[in-house]
């Protein structure tokens, strides 16, 4: 049976794109001046790269057919998504009120932004890929 | 297996019902550890509690409440305050000049126009620290000054009002004030490497807005003019014209002088008196020194007065001394220069980065205070003095405003401790006793009021010591004069006397010898030297040095600014050089050198040139720019300076998990930290409770649960208790027999008490017992509000007026800012509060703070810095200090072992809990290094778990710190220290040694489980009904 692709795919894309893009201003924010010494968050890491690739496997998995174990992926990947969000915040939030308040220069704004811009793009993620979760990858050409 | 399309659409709804349930769900259980991490913030926040007190036993309960309120409710207490604060600007308002147009008379009061935005919207604290905190719906609201004129009867120009009213707009500025963007209208300090901006409104802009304005003054003609700077934490002003924003083209050529459109404004208000009649005066509403020569030298100005940062109720006192219900008799704290910047602490104020910096490390920037001794009066004065004497090429056009020979009248606009009053007063120095033995000197002094109406005056007693050849040969400064000592009369009525006596502290006469033998068998001690001390009497410091000149034969005839009084003076002879009186401190330490690593030539010998009087033009600081960092200076300023080691001695002998019985209470109030029930009690300790509660210390001292310490949530100032309004951890339960437990719907509940005149006011009253009442109100306040910690006392000097921040310490003297400090550090004590003087030390710039190098000669910070902390341990006896965020030369403050382990800990002798300063990132913290220099916490928070100090700091397990005998040590006197500073403060109010803590769940703790149960069956349910679809097919 042919299929065709479904608005799930569209979203799943986007959560990955934005999952990345969290990962990548996670890894730079660990390298700032700033957050260096608070050193990589396993847990952050561990949960953004499982969703990533739990992601492309619904997708590959998903444009061949809908099996009904891959449906157990979406529930995965949103969890663990969310897992490592907040983790990720967890992980900064003292550092936000020392450099809102305390810490206020340029340099720490810079650094403080990297990871803002990494949190957003983490929650984008997370609340497209439950939003996604409504909709398949593909489905049956009529 | 296939489904089909409706069930297909089905199975996706359910599926992605349960991705949603469990994605909350995830959320609901995540949040649980993360609760716990901010916990105490979160109690904060909400005004929860996660803990509850269980008394098992049958308790006295006047043994249960150790201290007791002078107060029966809260509004007694807020009606104090409130009080408080209306005699601290009545006393601590600075006349600085009067042709006698002050006080205003009844009539004059009904026809008063108020010129300047900032009599509208006037600066009542800093922009952040010791921020007002307005209070409305209370016992004792907040006022601003429109506020306190219409309460006290003034009649105000309702058309400039109402001018202003519509310009209001152009006031405002968006502040980031403790993570909020708050907007203040009003003007605000710059932001670090911003400049300042003038907000006062253009004449051309006042005429568009109301053309009819200046008719409005005809009537209403007695006219005051405020002017303002503000003040904040995290804040700073430049020198010259690089602090002021040049696209504003105002004619401004410094941030703390004039702009044109101030100048325009004042000029208006004299060309009205000149047609119209009536008065001008003028308001300084600021904290730090501003420029205003050309305000004092225009005689068609009236009168001045400096009113500082009046809190929420100074503006009662100020009314009241400009009706003449009070009569000033508050003095300067700061020298009012003509140009700060031409000060020798200017040369080098700012920011000046390390070419080799390091964020990673910050490693950031250097100040280098070249000044040496020199700060304030004690650069002016000396100057002055060595002027008149002819010594050390004092005249040199060097550091001068007119590029001429300087001149002292050319320099300085008001001196140190300069104030008029409404009435005149004669100072008569009865007697002056030196007794070295006892190491005191006891000036009598008699003041009689010579004028018509009551008042207080100040007698200031000023000490110049000689400068010998000794001196010069050993690198030794001496202050031309330095204040010794001071009083404060009763209210005198016309013509009547007082007889003031003084006992001085002999030791603050000494100065620091770096290359003197001393007892401990080393180098380094205060000295005496040999030759003729001066003591002399002031109004000032200029007056006290013109007094002593007088007495040296010195005249006009010689330079002199005025004739001086040579009766003010006495003197007193010591024969040979003296370096064994002040060899041991009060408690018998040997005092030694401990901070010559924070010359710069320690570690780049010949960088630096120290300013000395022996050389005025010669040594005028330069500024210390594009410094590099050396090697050796590098492994200091990367912060690891401590090897965590199995080789530092023997683990066995220390005891951690005993189980001896006892808890805190068994030593309520036990002020001998020798008890030897201290270390039994602190045996009882586990190394995991020592490592958590040092690393995570901020905000609250936690509850350890091994010897049943309390938590004693913490608070910061100068200007009141804060942090938290009255009712968040007040008692509401009065059942338990607390004296101080309130209503819960208590009126003043939301009550808080930032609202004190900030500490240059307090300074500026010269009155000792002021500043102790001010203690001890807070004290109360501390008893009803249960808040036991006050990061309150700032006794950073003012070392130059471009510190924003200068709000928050008391004066560029150490004398004044130790003794006011210590009389309000003593009289927080009397209720239990620990208020604590900070930061200690060198805190001198917001530029660059966390982790600035901060260079000066050992004798300079012995002297003032230093000395301004002095007393507040060694007489007040303080339990708490608050360590600082920059570097003391390359080592962080909190790792300085000369300074906090030798000086503070050994020569001054406290015995408290030590706070660092709100550093979060975890390098700078130090952990390791601070708790072996007696720290005994950081201000960080988290779990109460080992998994969250160790992923804070790496090495702090108890596998590692466990095999580190020295470190071991240090770990559990930090923690008896802490747990000697709780025991003897009100903290332990409620606790008896029968009474422990349990923990409780809170309504967030109920709703996160609440949340885990409902998202746990409505995933369940999800799944099921995904599974009920999928089978249907």
């Amino acid at each position: 049976m042919k299929r065709k692709t479904s608005a799930g795919l569209f979203m799943t894309a986007i959560s990955i794109i934005a999952a990345v893009v969290g990962f990548i201003y996670y890894m730079m924010n660990c390298n700032t001046a700033y957050f260096a010494n608070l050193g990589v968050n396993p847990v952050v890491i561990g949960c953004i790269v499982a969703a990533i690739v739990l992601q492309v496997v619904l997708i590959i998995v998903g444009m061949k057919g809908q099996p009904m174990w891959i449906d157990i992926l979406p529930i995965a990947i949103s969890v663990f998504l969310m897992l490592g969000t907040i983790n990720f915040v967890s992980a900064r939030v003292n550092g936000f009120a020392a450099i809102l308040t305390f810490e206020n220069n340029a340099e720490n704004m810079a650094d403080l932004s990297s990871a803002i811009i990494g949190i957003a793009a983490c929650l984008i993620a997370t609340v497209v890929s439950i939003v996604a979760s409504f909709f398949d990858v593909t489905k049956e050409a009529a | 297996m296939k489904a089909t399309k409706s069930n297909r659409t089905a199975m996706r709804r359910w599926r992605g019902v349960t991705t949603l349930t469990a994605s909350v769900l995830a959320l609901a259980v995540a949040a649980g550890p993360i609760v716990n991490s901010f916990r105490t913030d979160i109690d904060k926040f909400l005004g929860t509690s996660s803990t509850k007190l269980v008394h098992d036993g049958d308790e006295n309960i006047s043994e249960v409440y150790t201290y007791t309120s002078d107060y029966e409710s809260t509004t007694e207490l807020v009606k104090a305050i409130e009080d408080l604060g209306e005699r601290m600007n009545e006393e601590g308002s600075v006349l600085l000049k009067n042709n006698g147009a002050l006080p205003l008379t009844a009539d004059e009061t009904q026809k008063v126009s108020l010129l300047g935005f900032s009599s509208y919207y006037p600066v009542m604290g800093g922009d952040m620290g010791s921020s007002l905190t307005p209070n409305v719906g209370t016992d004792a609201d907040t006022i601003d000054f429109v506020q306190a004129l219409s309460a006290k009867g003034f009649k105000i120009n309702g058309k400039i009002q109402d001018l202003y009213k519509t310009l209001e707009p152009q006031f405002t500025t968006e502040i980031d004030n403790w993570g909020n963007k708050s907007i203040f209208t009003r003007i605000t300090a710059p932001s670090i490497g911003s400049t300042f901006s003038s907000k006062e409104p253009s004449q051309a802009i006042m005429d568009e807005t109301d053309a009819g304005w200046k008719d409005s003054l005809k009537e209403d003609n007695v006219i005051i003019v405020t002017l303002a700077r503000a003040a904040g934490e995290n804040r700073t002003y430049l020198p010259g014209t690089d602090g002021v924003d040049a696209s504003q083209n105002l004619n401004q050529t410094d941030p703390l002088g004039l702009s044109d459109d101030e100048r325009d404004l004042v000029a208006a208000a004299v060309e009205n008196k000149k047609a119209n009649g009536g008065k001008v005066i003028v308001l300084l509403n600021n904290a730090s020194a501003m420029e205003i020569d050309e305000l004092k030298n225009n005689d068609d100005i009236d009168a001045m007065l400096q009113i500082g940062l009046p809190g929420g109720y100074g503006f009662y006192g100020v009314a009241d001394i400009l009706s003449g219900e009070a009569n000033p008799s508050g003095h300067l704290t700061d020298t009012y220069a003509v140009v700060n910047a031409n000060a020798p602490s200017a040369q080098n104020f700012g920011d000046f980065p390390y070419t080799n910096g390091n964020p990673a490390y910050s490693i950031n920037s250097v100040q280098v205070e070249a000044e040496n001794i020199y700060i304030g009066y004690k650069y002016y004065e000396t100057r002055y003095m060595d002027c008149v004497l002819g010594e050390g090429n004092a005249s040199a056009a060097v550091g001068s405003t007119d590029g001429n020979a300087w001149s002292y009248n050319n320099e300085v606009s008001y001196p140190f401790g300069y104030g008029l009053s409404y009435t005149t007063f004669e100072q008569k120095l009865d007697s002056l006793d030196v007794d070295l033995e006892n190491k005191t000197v006891t000036a009598k002094v008699t003041v009689k009021n010579t004028g018509d109406v009551a008042g207080k005056d100040v007698v200031q007693l000023y000490v110049s010591t000689p400068y010998t050849s000794y001196d010069k040969e050993h690198g030794i400064e001496k202050a031309g004069v330095q204040l010794l000592d001071y009083a404060k009369t009763d209210v005198l009525e016309a013509g009547a006397s007082e007889t003031v006596t003084i006992e001085a502290d002999m030791q603050y006469m000494a100065s620091w010898d770096s290359s003197s033998d001393n007892a401990a068998g080393t180098k380094g001690c205060y000295i005496l030297d040999a030759g003729t001390y001066y003591f002399s009497l002031g109004n000032g410091a200029h007056e006290a040095a013109n007094n002593v000149l007088s007495a040296q034969g010195k005249s006009t005839a010689d330079g002199m600014t005025g004739a001086g009084d040579a009766a003010m003076t006495a003197t007193w002879n010591l024969e040979s050089l003296d370096n064994e009186s002040f060899a041991l401190t009060k408690n018998g330490t040997a005092v030694e050198n401990q901070l010559e690593d924070m010359d710069l030539n320690y570690w780049m010998p010949g960088t630096v040139t120290y300013m000395t009087r022996s050389d005025w033009a010669g040594t005028f600081p330069k500024t210390y720019e594009n410094l590099t960092a050396t090697d050796e200076m590098l492994a200091v300023l990367d912060n690891d300076n401590y090897e965590i080691s199995a080789d530092n001695g023997d683990t066995s002998a220390i005891t951690f998990g005993a189980d001896n019985g006892l808890t805190l209470a068994h030593l309520k109030g036990v002020d001998d930290i020798d008890n030897p029930d201290y270390a039994k009690l602190l045996d009882q300790i586990t190394l995991e409770e020592c490592l958590i509660r040092t690393g995570f210390g901020g905000t609250s001292t936690k509850a350890i649960d091994s010897i049943h310490s309390p938590e004693a949530v913490q608070n910061d100032g100068p200007n009141g208790i804060y942090s938290y309004p009255l009712g968040q951890y007040a008692n509401t339960d009065a059942s338990t027999g607390d004296p101080c437990a309130i209503d819960a719907n208590d009126k003043n509940a939301g009550y808080m008490a930032g609202v004190m005149s900030n500490e240059t006011v307090i300074a500026q009253t010269f009155n000792k017992d002021l500043a102790k009442e001010f203690g001890q109100v807070m004290g109360n306040y501390s008893l009803w509000a249960n808040l036991p910690i006050y990061w309150g006392c700032g006794t950073n000097l003012h070392r130059s007026p471009y510190n924003a921040r200068n709000h928050e310490y008391y004066s560029e003297d150490a004398i004044l800012t130790a003794y006011q400090g210590a009389n309000f550090v003593e009289g927080g004590m009397e209720y239990g509060c620990l208020i604590a003087p900070k930061h200690l030390a060198f805190n001198d710039s917001e530029i660059n703070r966390t982790g600035i190098s901060v260079f000066m000669t050992e004798q300079q910070a012995r002297e003032n810095e230093l000395r301004g902390t002095q007393a507040v341990i060694e007489d007040a006896g303080a339990l708490a200090v608050m360590t600082a965020y920059n570097r003391v030369g390359v080592y962080t403050d909190n790792s300085h072992t000369g300074l906090l382990i030798n000086i503070l800990r050994g020569e001054w002798g406290f015995k408290g809990l030590m706070s660092e300063d709100f550093i979060m990132d975890a390098n700078y913290v130090c952990l390791k290094e601070a708790i072996l220099n007696g720290v005994t916490m950081s201000c960080n928070t988290g779990d109460n778990t080992m998994d969250a100090i160790t992923e804070k700091y790496g090495y702090w397990t108890v596998e590692n710190v466990g095999k580190d005998a020295r470190l071991l040590t240090a770990l559990k006197q930090a923690m008896t220290y802490q747990a000697y500073a709780l025991a003897n403060s009100n903290a332990m109010d409620g606790y008896t040694p029968t009474t422990h803590l349990v923990t409780v769940n809170t309504w967030y703790d109920n709703l996160i489980l609440g949340l885990q149960i409902a998202f746990a069956l409505l995933t369940l349910l999800g799944v099921v009904m995904y599974m009920r679809s999928a089978k249907k097919n």
